[in-house]
């Protein structure tokens, strides 16, 4: 900054003009309801309002004994795990097919993105349509196969998978997306190089495509691991928030919450999950300042 | 290999937009003919035989219906795309000037503990909207802004400027410093210099930044869910609440209404598809 500007003084109390709004609306609208959140885990708070009190840590020690949240925790982990390692392969993989220039590439492109373009929450409703056991194209194409009629909306062994169907149709894309940065973004004299050098194809990819790339999967895979682990909608849509074989976290949530109105406990569980995801989050922040470190990009 | 890659990019492709392709058949034909027990794959424009089974006539109705309010709902699809537009457009555009003052901040003046604060705004992407909506919920019962547009537009606008104030960041940082510094030194105010010089330079970093609020403010469900029960429903709400109507899912108009819904997006989107690769990035990488 030029410090011979007259205008210093008054320079100086611009910069918290640019940033205090923004700062603001975060702390009103995110961190205090965070910690409210807190607050009402150790109360009794029913969502019809009137009084509430404090119970000490009590919810707590029902979350911990309650095996609805085991099995929540266990699906949510399974449905994460599942969904984000089919994403990143088909999405790197589409990504590879992709690259380099040929016509119509960013029709297709657009085209690919369209999924993701989606409300989710609507997805869930219209691939009930495709998915239903009497009238769905998807059993009418099998049938004309002559394969089974897997009942994929109602058997409890079928419904998760149902749901990570959906979920990868509409997030391979994002994952491509990423990869495809990455792709782009490794310089061309290292293939010329290679090619001088004579290495073979998968030499090529093992010592230069794929370690050039791996940061910005890694980004993927914890920016989708992140959205994954909040799954809601299509949960909501496909199978309601009360199922058995497919309550996620946040299903669970929102059951406890604002269908059994039961705040202090819902609370209870919310802070639980916070904690879980604030760790990870932190873990995808010291990523991205590591690798901005590396790039010589310093603190402003 | 190149056989390979050919068939694994036509096979997903095909396979990706079978159920947009049907999407499409669906809003074209009447209730009857999307939940027949016959696939119906082929659209006719006239009336087919009578012992055809996989053909169907072609039919606006699932589009004209959609300007009449379905039944056990009180106002049409339109009324519902209104509220989605305004919450959708006040607060990308809210998002991306606030985004953009903020990055700006961050990126020209010496700020104390700015790496921290930096952190502290991307952190707030990662919290689940279910996990704090009920302390909203009884924050916008005080304020009275359950039922409103202000409640959602706030709410959007908090939970997408993480993102937006990275992005712009990224951009930001980008922009040459000479024409600013030559402009302070002339006497410019900080003010001036950002309206004149890095909004101009910015606008394609803030048409990106853009698109990614608008998707995510556009299909954002658990917010308008909880937040909103009359006065400002927006699209996903309204057809998810469609679920268990007495006269059953009106499978075409819900189509017909998806197709119209995520046009301006596809819009949006095809307009910076050029600069999109950077908006996913979290500028980490530069182009």
């Amino acid at each position: 900054m030029p410090h011979t500007n007259p205008s210093e003084k008054q320079a100086q109390r611009l910069k918290y003009a640019f940033i205090v709004p923004a700062l603001f609306l975060l702390i009103a609208l995110n961190i205090f309801p965070l910690l409210y959140n807190i607050v009402l885990s150790f109360s009794n708070a029913e969502l019809s309002g009137g009084d509430w009190q404090f119970i000490g840590g009590d919810h707590f020690t029902t979350v911990f004994s309650e095996p609805k949240f085991v099995t929540a925790i266990q699906t949510t982990s399974l449905f994460v795990f599942a969904a984000v390692s089919i994403e990143l392969v088909l999405g790197f993989t589409l990504a590879l097919t992709l690259n380099g220039v040929f016509r119509g590439k960013s029709i297709l492109l657009t085209l690919l993105l369209l999924p993701m373009m989606l409300s989710p929450a609507v997805m869930g409703l219209y691939w009930n349509l495709i998915l239903n056991g009497h009238y769905g194209i998807l059993n009418q194409s099998l049938t004309f196969l002559h394969i089974g009629q897997p009942q994929w909306l109602t058997d409890p062994d079928l419904k998760l998978l149902s749901i990570l169907i959906v979920d990868v149709w509409m997030w391979t894309p994002f994952m491509m997306l990423i990869a495809l940065a990455g792709l782009q973004a490794i310089p061309s004299y290292l293939y010329e190089a290679a090619e001088i050098d004579r290495a073979s194809r998968w030499t090529i990819f093992r010592r230069i495509t794929l370690p050039l790339t791996t940061p910005l999967l890694f980004l993927a895979v914890l920016f989708r691991t992140t959205d994954a682990l909040k799954q809601f909608d299509l949960v909501m849509a496909m199978t309601g928030p009360n199922d058995r074989a497919t309550q996620t976290l946040s299903a669970l949530l929102y059951q406890v919450m604002l269908r059994d109105y039961n705040i202090g406990l819902g609370s209870a569980y919310a802070l639980v999950i916070l904690v879980t995801v604030i760790a990870l989050a932190s873990m995808f922040i010291r990523y991205i300042d590591a690798i901005q470190r590396r790039q010589g990009r310093t603190a402003p | 290999m190149s056989i390979l890659r050919w068939t694994f990019l036509t096979g997903y492709f095909l396979l990706a937009l079978l159920p947009l392709s049907w999407l499409v058949l669906t809003s074209l034909k009447t209730r009857g003919d999307a939940i027949s027990t016959t696939p119906k794959v082929l659209p006719s424009i006239t009336m087919p035989q009578e012992d055809d089974t996989i053909r169907f006539p072609m039919t606006r109705a699932g589009y004209r219906r959609l300007a009449e309010p379905h039944v056990g709902t009180t106002q049409s699809f339109f009324s519902y795309l209104l509220n989605s537009i305004i919450t959708g457009l006040v607060s990308t555009v809210a998002a991306v000037a606030l985004g953009t003052a903020c990055a700006y901040g961050f990126s020209r003046f010496r700020v104390a503990g700015a790496r921290d604060w930096l952190f502290f705004i991307l952190s707030t992407r990662f919290l689940p909207p279910l996990a704090v909506v009920v302390p909203v919920l009884m924050m916008y019962r005080e304020f009275d802004l359950q039922n409103t547009h202000l409640g959602l537009i706030l709410l959007y606008t908090s939970f997408n400027l993480s993102l937006a104030v990275w992005l712009m960041k990224g951009f930001i940082d980008e922009i040459p410093r000479a024409y600013e510094e030559a402009a302070l030194v002339d006497g410019y105010s900080h003010l001036h210099v950002f309206w004149a010089i890095i909004v101009p330079r910015a606008r394609t970093g803030m048409a990106v930044t853009g698109v990614f609020c608008l998707i995510s403010a556009w299909n954002e469900y658990a917010f308008a869910l909880t937040l909103n029960n009359a006065g400002a429903v927006t699209v996903p709400v309204y057809f998810a609440g469609l679920q268990g109507n007495i006269q059953g899912m009106p499978w075409p108009q819900i189509a017909a209404g998806v197709l119209l819904y995520v046009t301006p997006i596809v819009v949006f989107t095809f307009l910076v598809r050029k600069h999109l690769l950077r908006g996913v990035t979290f500028g980490t990488i530069k182009q």
